[in-house]
């Protein structure tokens, strides 16, 4: 049994799961985008407040292997609160707060490192405070933080497969779950690498040309 | 007229201004010399209300502010009518260097103006490397656009610092011509340099400071006969050192 006979035979079931992977990651990138957005700004506007405790939290975040803190709040969370709560729920939460974290710190580096001087060229120009947030601030804010806000939504698009452990339904699970019928993990599992190279490979291809596009125009020699 | 009177600036416990006046008058170039952290740049900076004095007074078309600022008091934005360009230049690396010319210019509606560009980049030169981000230009190209970028908004006073630094004699002649035209079009000029001939051949008007304090100003003429030792030595160290 190749590789082919596998995906041809469980094609069905494999696309399921990769249905389910990518709702899990879909809802994991625009929350944590959005809040992770909302979080970075904060901090930098509010440095100690905000930006003091937010940097903390993903600190200690930083310490705890996604899939201790996913299983954490699966089951130890849920035991002491009494509660149930759907897998699928569960790792969107838990994934989720993750990937705020991370982006709330890059956007808060990326505003903390702003060159306040181009600011002050805006001024100076006469441009008004709304035209140099859109003609200068923002472009610049952009270039700098869309390569590395890829990067870490490829890296959040493969800790879902660590949602399989609290038994979401993902594309690992299925994988595991075929390779239980047939007894192939060699075809399964390199089967499953090929499809995540397919999709990830692209999106880190996007952000390094990004990166070597743009961030080397934001700071002058 | 834009004038400075009485102007004490500190960073922390560091006083950088001890009660320092200067007079820009329109039509005329006044040069700023002085040793390196004597405090030129915190005095443009002060001039251009981008930074606020902790006590003095400044005065622009006829509007004067006294620090410290009354509670209600708001200083009335002066630019791009009185403008700066920086030592460091600080263009907008996201943009050519037409881009960083034009932006402002659409912005403040001054899209007539745009019909002269193609003069001035013929005028100092740029046509070759115009189109370029500013990450791909040399230091004297790059002085040359934050120059043009703002002479093309036409301002009535222009504070230049140590702007000169990478253009050779050439290109420094062609920056100078260009000021002398603008001070007869009636725009005031005032210019950090450290180029004393620069200074004493452009200029009408020299100011001389040194640790916060002016301490000699006057023609050029105070360049070839200092009144003050400090001004007497200052000359003979920058002419031996170019
Ligand atoms: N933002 C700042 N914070 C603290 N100190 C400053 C700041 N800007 C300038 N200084 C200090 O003020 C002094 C004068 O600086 P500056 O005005 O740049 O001098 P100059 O332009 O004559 O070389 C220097 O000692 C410098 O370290
Ligand atoms: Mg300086």
């Amino acid at each position: 049994m190749s590789v082919f006979d596998i995906i041809a035979q469980y094609h069905v079931g494999l696309i399921q799961g990769l249905i389910v992977t990518f709702k899990l990651a879909m809802i994991i990138w625009f929350f944590g985008l959005l809040l992770g957005g909302v979080l970075g700004c904060a901090s930098a506007r509010w440095k100690k407040s905000i930006g003091v405790p937010a940097r903390l939290c993903s600190f200690l975040l930083s310490g705890i292997p996604i899939l201790v803190f996913l299983f954490w709040f699966h089951y130890p969370m849920q035991a002491i609160l009494n509660v149930v709560i759907d897998p699928f729920i569960t790792a969107v939460v838990a994934l989720t707060i993750v990937n705020m974290f991370m982006v709330a710190d890059l956007i808060r580096n990326v505003l903390a490192e702003f060159p306040d001087q181009y600011i002050t060229a805006a001024k100076v120009c006469g441009l008004s405070p709304m035209q140099t947030l859109f003609d200068i601030q923002l472009p610049l804010i952009l270039r700098q933080s869309i390569p590395g806000l890829l990067m870490i939504q490829v890296n959040m698009l493969q800790a879902t497969l660590f949602a399989s452990l609290i038994s979401v339904d993902e594309i690992f699970r299925v994988a595991q779950r075929i390779n239980s019928i047939v007894y192939r993990p060699v075809e399964v599992f390199t089967a499953l690498a090929i499809l995540f190279l397919i999709i990830c490979l692209p999106l880190n291809g996007l952000a390094l040309w990004l990166k070597n596009r743009f961030t080397r125009r934001v700071f002058e020699r | 007229m834009l004038t400075a009177e009485n102007i004490y600036k500190s960073y922390g416990q560091n006083q950088i201004l001890k009660g320092i006046g200067l007079r820009v008058k329109p039509g005329k170039i006044t040069a700023l010399i002085g040793p390196s952290g004597s405090g030129k740049t915190t005095l443009l900076r002060c001039l251009s209300m981008l930074e606020a004095p902790n006590a003095g007074e400044i005065n622009f078309d006829n509007k004067t502010y006294r620090f410290p600022l009354d509670a209600g008091d708001k200083i009335i934005p002066p630019w791009p009518d009185l403008t700066v360009v920086f030592q460091q230049l600080f263009l907008w690396p996201h943009l050519t260097l037409r881009e960083n010319i034009t932006l402002p210019l659409k912005r403040t509606g001054r899209e007539q103006e745009l019909e002269h560009l193609e003069s001035l980049i013929d005028l100092f030169n740029m046509r070759l490397f115009i189109d370029r981000y500013p990450d791909e230009t040399s230091l004297g190209q790059r002085q040359r656009a934050a120059l043009v970028r703002a002479l093309a908004l036409k301002p009535k006073f222009i504070l230049l610092d140590e702007i000169t630094s990478s253009l050779d004699v050439e290109q420094v002649g062609l920056i100078l011509n260009e000021l002398k035209a603008m001070r007869d079009r009636g725009i005031g000029i005032l210019i950090i340099t450290h180029l004393l001939h620069f200074a004493s051949e452009g200029a009408d008007q020299i100011v001389f400071m040194d640790k916060g304090q002016v301490i000699e100003s006057g023609a050029p003429a105070i360049l070839k006969n200092p009144r003050t030792d400090r001004l007497k030595q200052f000359v003979s160290i920058v002419e031996a050192a170019t």
